[in-house]
């Protein structure tokens, strides 16, 4: 059986468009991989949507990315985190946003997902415009 | 001294533009004034600025940091975040 053991304890990458599935295997050690994928909803505030685009400030967003990746890892003890997030067009239904925490325990990964996403969105250069589906078809 | 900052996301659609120029009466401005200048300059942000923050270079700034010729000046609004 052949292991693959992970370079880097962070990874962070902004893709174009949707980000397509992915299996990653956990880190070495891990005890808990948890991998959350955030995708855009069928509608916003009640208006059918079409599509969200995803604005980055490059270099700017990477580097605010990996900082408070690092950060997050370092703070809740991670074996590692990866961060994928889109930019340009993502459609209703399709995924934005993926998440993959390594840890030793569940507690201290589940808690680590919840303060990176906070924080992500409240520090980190990124935002989303909504493309609402046309009123009369 | 005149000023560009950049904008993004809603409050670039809220402007109606990707940056806004903006007249400084200090001679060396800090972030603070040029908050304070976008005030005056796009009404239309005025509600969104409390929830924003310059970026300098590609740094959060601190209000007291000063602003040069030649920097890179963005506004980054937390308003519709990722």
């Amino acid at each position: 059986m052949t292991e693959r053991v992970r370079s880097q304890l962070v990874e962070v990458h902004l893709v174009d468009g949707a980000l397509a599935p992915k299996a990653t295997p956990p880190p070495v050690g891990a005890g808990a991989w948890l991998v959350f994928e955030g995708i855009v909803r069928p509608s916003e505030e009640g208006r059918p949507l079409a599509a969200l685009d995803y604005e980055a400030y490059e270099p700017m967003t990477s580097r605010e990315l990996r900082r408070l990746a690092e950060a997050t890892r370092v703070e809740h003890g991670l074996l590692s985190i990866v961060v994928e997030h889109s930019v340009g067009r993502v459609a209703a239904g399709e995924v934005s946003f993926r998440l993959a925490i390594g840890s030793k325990h569940r507690a201290e990964g589940i808690r680590a997902a919840e303060t990176f996403i906070d924080r992500m969105k409240k520090t980190v250069p990124l935002w989303k415009t909504p493309v609402y589906q046309r009123e009369n078809g | 001294m005149r000023v560009s900052v950049l904008l993004f996301g809603p409050q670039a659609t809220l402007a109606g533009a990707r940056s806004v120029d903006v007249d400084v009466a200090a001679e060396s401005p800090t972030a603070n004034d040029i908050l304070a200048a976008l005030r005056e300059a796009s009404p239309a942000l005025t509600g969104s600025l409390a929830m924003s923050r310059l970026a300098v270079n590609h740094e959060f700034a601190a209000p007291d940091r000063p602003i040069g010729p030649g920097d890179e000046v963005a506004l980054i609004g937390m308003v519709s975040g990722g």
